[in-house]
């Protein structure tokens, strides 16, 4: 079989990362419910929290295919839970950019996972995308589904076509930052113990 | 009662109408009524499959929340209680329909089943292995935070010494270590099985459509088309 195939084992490390990967975005997207500031935060947190598993990941990866895999799974899994399918290419564009990027570094030169995952973390301002081009009927929708007034303005004071500029670049980042820790933290605990 | 067998097929489809219909917001009393139809059917289902727990557990946290949201909530709500329960609401009103259909497919729809519905819909192998993986492992996930959250009671670090950062170290950490083990035993399972061969792979489950699976199908047809022309065109 060719070496840069991608194999059984590949697809199910990819399967459980990113069950590991959604779990934590889930327990942190709950936040945002309490206030729409938290909601325009993620681009903050997500990187920050998933750079853990995301940098043990890295470690696994060593063929083009799996990131981008990862990132269409989790526009599927985004549009199940019923975010919205409008994220999706933006979501698969970034899997397949941070892809290539890893590959042009081999998939082993940290300086490339670093940009690597940065852009990866780009799929999370996808979630804001239904907020932004369908705002007019998103706000009605929010409304009536009971959140109040107060709610959906502070989201739209939050999150707009000007700000989406800016979240945009907070969330690639704190991806950088995001992965120097994880780096850390990979180091730290699973170096030392031989599992990577 | 003879136990209604649905195909992977449909239980797919149904997840596919259910959460097309929840993104599009409901807006008059007759769209509630479909959407509640919609969300009415899998818990039926689960009732069929004797989840009598998960069926009342599910239906009653979605008719409190259902019931508070129209009740006591409005666009005027201000405060903080008031906003927790806004946040609350909104999540079980909103994610509800769709994650009763999700759970009641991951729950009942076996792995080979998932596999070769997937065959027969021409998915790529790398994506229907990963995603029968990811469903799978939801459950391991939990199981698995619950074994870490006993260790860390019994030796009283629980709250981590109160630093946010160690709290959420001292969970992922245990939990990514016994992830990468137990997927490098999956993978070997799978392996020996013949997963990744160059074969085509044959199934014990013989998928077939039948007369219950094309009444659902119909149905959620029928309900999407209606919610859709009720909602943007009349």
């Amino acid at each position: 079989m060719n070496a840069k195939q991608l194999t059984a084992k590949d697809f199910i490390t990819i399967g459980i990362f990113t069950a590991i990967w959604f779990v934590v975005e889930f327990a942190f997207g709950m936040l945002g419910y309490i206030h729409p500031y938290i909601v325009a935060s993620y681009v903050v947190m997500l990187p920050l929290a998933g750079a853990i598993p995301m940098m043990l990941f890295y470690t696994k990866v060593e063929k083009f295919g799996m990131i981008t895999i990862m990132s269409i799974l989790i526009a599927i899994i985004m549009f199940v839970t019923g975010m919205g399918y409008l994220g999706a290419p933006l979501c698969i564009a970034a899997g397949l950019a941070a892809d290539l990027i890893a590959k042009s570094g081999g998939y082993k030169s940290f300086k490339k996972t670093v940009l690597s995952y940065g852009v990866f973390c780009l799929w999370i301002c996808a979630n804001y995308f239904p907020v932004i081009i369908t705002a007019e009927s998103y706000r009605r929708g929010l409304v009536e589904a009971g959140f109040s007034a107060e709610y959906a303005e502070s989201l739209f004071r939050a999150i707009n076509t000007r700000t989406i500029g800016v979240l945009l670049i907070v969330c690639f980042v704190f991806g950088c930052i995001g992965a120097y820790l994880g780096k850390a933290a990979v180091k730290k605990h699973f170096e030392k113990a031989g599992i990577v | 009662m003879k136990r209604v067998r649905l195909d992977p097929r449909t239980k797919l489809y149904m997840i596919l109408v259910v959460s097309s219909i929840v993104m599009m917001s409901a807006t008059t009393p007759l769209l509630w009524a479909v959407r509640l139809a919609v969300t009415a059917i899998p818990l039926a289902l689960l009732v069929v499959e004797k989840r009598y727990a998960s069926a009342l557990r599910f239906s009653v946290l979605y008719a409190v929340a259902l019931l508070l949201s129209f009740r006591f909530l409005s666009e005027e709500s201000t405060g903080v209680f008031q906003s927790l329960l806004t946040g609350y609401c909104g999540i079980v009103v909103q994610f509800m329909p769709a994650f009763i259909t999700a759970w009641y497919v991951v729950r009942t729809t076996k792995i080979g089943e998932f596999m070769s519905a997937m065959q027969r819909m021409r998915v790529p192998d790398g994506i229907a292995i990963s995603l029968a993986v990811v469903m799978r492992f939801f459950p391991t996930i939990k199981e698995e935070y619950a074994a870490i959250s006993d260790a860390m009671r019994m030796r009283g670090i629980s709250l981590g010494g109160g630093s946010a950062v160690k709290m959420v170290e001292y969970r992922m950490i245990p939990l990514l270590f016994s992830c990468v083990n137990i997927g490098d035993e999956l993978s070997a399972a799978a392996i020996t099985r013949g997963l990744g061969g160059k074969g085509k792979r044959t199934s014990v489950e013989i998928l077939r459509l039948q007369v219950f699976d094309w009444l659902l199908i119909a149905a959620f047809t029928a309900a999407a088309g209606f919610f859709v022309v009720f909602k943007y065109v009349l």
